[in-house]
């Protein structure tokens, strides 16, 4: 017996580094792997957190972001590890057919 | 630290960039004093707070800041100590948590993990300048019902709300805290520990809460502005030659308006010792007194002019929010070599002064990257290099272009960078391997800097800067004089003191290790007596020349003097080969006793100033041996 396929789209995951400047995202912590524990945890004591919302001040690599009013600079071996989902003005995510 | 009881203490604790320390200056002025925590390289600082009435005191402690207090870092752990009476066995009486109030969810996260310990507590919601004028402000007294603590709004920068602060802190301070105020508050906050997206969303909900105007929902600001001024300052190329500025005017203020009152400093000082010599009986209390103590303590103070313009002009750099910047731009640099941005203001104080410099290499997080910068610090061209630089640059000059004078001095900065970044890199690649630290940073927000905490900061730091280097180069002086001046020669003038003393006799015995660089028995006592402090080759090269030790190197004459310094066989000591070796020696040697006490003190073992010594003595030697080859190759000549 096999299970249906899933018919909803799934959101787009692309590095933090793949977003143009202005771009709206959202985190998935949970991807983010290599980094150590309390680089991790400082992310998160800074405000990334998972499935927080960012915005690209500065593109590329390192790069510069801001989570609220706070405003981060990541080097290009952080920022290649955070995984996002684009998000449009109006907050909806980016997706890609099943 | 200690903790005089007869006053209640208070912890000061909350984000970096809240103006907590801005807060902390306010509130005890210059009653206040640097203290490194037990067991920590974290700096921290305490002070005595006055009420304005004078009728009631408070100790404060600065704690450094930090973004969360369950993380494994150096700041946490200190805090987290401190808040348990684990610094000196005393807990604090209470806490004041100061919170930006322009960036609140995020602050607020801190400060309910800090509200969770059983102390009364006072949130400063700082920044209230700002925060008020902006639709999205928060009502504190509503804050303070969603905290279950008073909330007093102020401004660090202007002062405003200081004196309802005052009130505040001394009510929470004189109050009993029992477990049921505990447990009211307890229930108004989430779980100490709380995952970060549980404090997150319990921020939130505090902060839409506590809305002055209701139905106005929080929204960060999103200035286009700051957006393209951090693209430019941080971009690799533009970032960097706005750096490159920016510090070109840095050291041209700090060399150009230092020298007045370094001369005044001079000045002083020679003044002191010609009326020991007066006052007197000549004999080895006047020469201990004069040569000794007050040419060990001139030595140190003349440089504080400088370390006061470093430390104030890099305080309003990272006030204004442009230093964070920086470092982040030299960041791409830095990692090449092992290293990253944050160990890049350290190095950058080293250029005046590898002691400061060495010093504020306590920002960086990693120990290895920590380490390795320190290690490397004393290879930027300091203040110190430069006499030594004149004069010998000076003789390699004649004859030449009058360009070649400036290229030179490019080349031995340019030399004294490279050889520090290359061996950090060795370092990172052996003895402290390890990738380098994945970088991240707030940038904190563009203000005005405020000069009343430049101005504290810098009286702070001068005040670090004297009794750390000048009590240790003190005693080193005595130390050296001693070794110049005994055992006392027959004759009574300089140069035959200097060759009958124990350095002279160590430098004719130390001379055949120096023979292949071209150094003959003189050149070799000037090596040896500088080791204590670099610009001490000057005057004793001055004194083996027959011109005095008060030399002027603006007198021709003395430049002359020493370059036709002629060795046992009548040829001159320094020919272009021998010139050039010394040069490079100087540029890559430690030669710098103080910076190797800061660095036993910052390490806290002499190993890591052993390593330092060691391997900057090696590398120094290889270079002028490569040097004094190269020329000789090109020259023909050399001893």
């Amino acid at each position: 017996m096999t299970s249906a396929p899933d018919p909803s789209p799934r959101p787009i995951r692309v590095p933090l580094t793949q977003l143009r400047r202005g771009q709206r995202a959202i985190v998935h912590c949970d991807a983010i792997d290599g980094l150590p524990e309390g680089d991790r945890c400082l992310l998160h004591a800074m405000g990334m957190h998972d499935e927080c919302h960012i915005r690209v001040c500065s593109p590329g690599t390192p790069c510069i972001v801001q989570i609220d009013s706070t405003r981060l600079g990541l080097s290009a071996d952080v920022a290649g590890r955070i995984l996002v989902t684009p998000i449009d003005d109006a907050g909806v995510a980016g997706t890609r057919a099943p | 630290m200690t903790a005089p009881r007869s006053m209640p203490r208070i912890a000061v604790l909350g984000n970096p960039n809240t103006g907590k320390t801005t807060l902390f200056n306010r509130l005890c002025g210059v009653r206040a004093r640097t203290a490194n925590f037990p067991g920590s390289t974290v700096e921290g600082r305490v002070g005595v707070h006055r009420s304005p009435a004078g009728d009631a005191e408070l100790e404060l402690v600065d704690l450094p800041g930090c973004y969360s207090l369950s993380i494994d870092f150096p700041e946490s752990q200190v805090c987290r100590d401190c808040l348990d009476g684990g610094i000196d066995g005393v807990e604090p009486d209470a806490m004041l948590v100061v919170v930006d109030a322009t960036n609140l969810r995020r602050n607020l996260q801190f400060a309910a993990q800090a509200l969770t310990r059983r102390l009364p507590a006072v949130v400063a919601l700082n920044m209230w300048d700002a925060a008020s004028t902006r639709a999205d402000r928060v009502d504190p007294a509503a804050l303070a019902r969603g905290l279950g603590c008073p909330v007093v709004p102020v401004s660090a920068r202007t002062g405003e709300g200081l004196p309802a602060l005052d009130v505040a802190l001394d009510t929470v301070s004189g109050l009993p805290f029992g477990p049921d105020a505990l447990v009211a508050r307890l229930q108004k906050l989430p779980p100490a520990d709380a995952p970060a997206p549980a404090l997150a969303a319990w921020a939130d909900t505090v902060v839409r809460q506590s809305m002055a105007a209701p139905g106005v929902a929080p929204e960060p600001r999103r200035d286009a502005l700051v957006d393209r001024v951090d693209v430019a300052l941080t971009h690799p190329f533009l970032g960097i030659a706005v750096f490159a500025v920016t510090m070109a005017a840095l050291f041209s203020a700090i060399f150009m308006v230092a020298s007045v009152p370094m001369d005044l400093i001079d000045l002083v000082f020679g003044t002191l010792t010609e009326r020991v010599h007066a006052v007197l009986p000549e004999g080895i209390l006047a020469d201990l007194l004069a040569d000794g103590i007050l040419a060990g303590i001139g030595g140190v103070v003349i440089f504080l002019p400088q370390i006061c313009l470093l430390f104030f002009l890099l305080s309003l750099l990272e006030d204004s929010g442009y230093l964070a910047r920086a470092a982040f731009a030299v960041d791409r640099i830095m990692r090449r070599f092992g290293l990253s941005g944050p160990s890049f203001i350290p190095l950058l104080s080293s250029h005046a002064c590898a002691l400061p410099g060495i010093m504020s290499t306590r920002l960086i997080r990693d120990d290895r990257e920590r380490l390795a910068t320190i290690l490397v610090a004393p290879f930027m061209t300091c203040s110190a290099r430069l006499p030594v630089y004149v004069l010998l640059i000076g003789i390699l000059s004649v004859g030449r272009p009058a360009w070649f004078a400036g290229v030179a001095f490019t080349a031995c900065y340019a030399l004294g960078a490279g050889a520090g970044l290359v061996s950090a890199l060795i370092a990172r690649r052996t003895i402290l391997r390890g990738p380098a630290r994945p970088l991240v940073m707030e940038l904190p927000p563009y203000r005005i800097p405020g000069l009343r905490n430049a101005l504290l900061v810098t009286w702070d730091r001068a005040r670090v800067f004297l009794r750390n280097a000048g009590t240790t180069i003190l005693a080193i002086s005595v130390v050296m004089w001693w070794l110049s001046a005994f055992p006392r020669a027959t004759e009574a003038d300089d140069r035959t003191q200097q060759a009958a003393s124990f350095a002279g006799q160590l430098g004719e015995a130390v001379q055949p290790a120096f023979a292949p660089l071209g150094f003959d028995s003189q050149l070799t006592v000037g090596v040896m007596t500088s080791f204590l402090a670099r610009e001490v080759f000057v005057s004793t090269m001055a004194i083996l020349a027959g011109t005095g030790a008060d030399a002027d190197l603006g007198d021709e004459t003395v430049l002359q003097q020493v370059a036709a310094m002629p060795r046992a066989d009548g040829a001159p000591v320094f020919d272009p080969p021998t010139a050039a070796a010394a040069l490079v020696f100087f540029v890559l040697a430690m030669q710098c006793l103080p910076t190797l006490a800061v660095t036993r003190r910052e390490t806290g073992s002499w190993k890591w100033p052993a390593i330092q010594l060691g391997w900057m003595t090696v590398v120094a030697y290889a270079g002028a041996w490569i040097a004094h080859a190269t020329v000789a190759a090109f020259t023909g000549g050399g001893a």
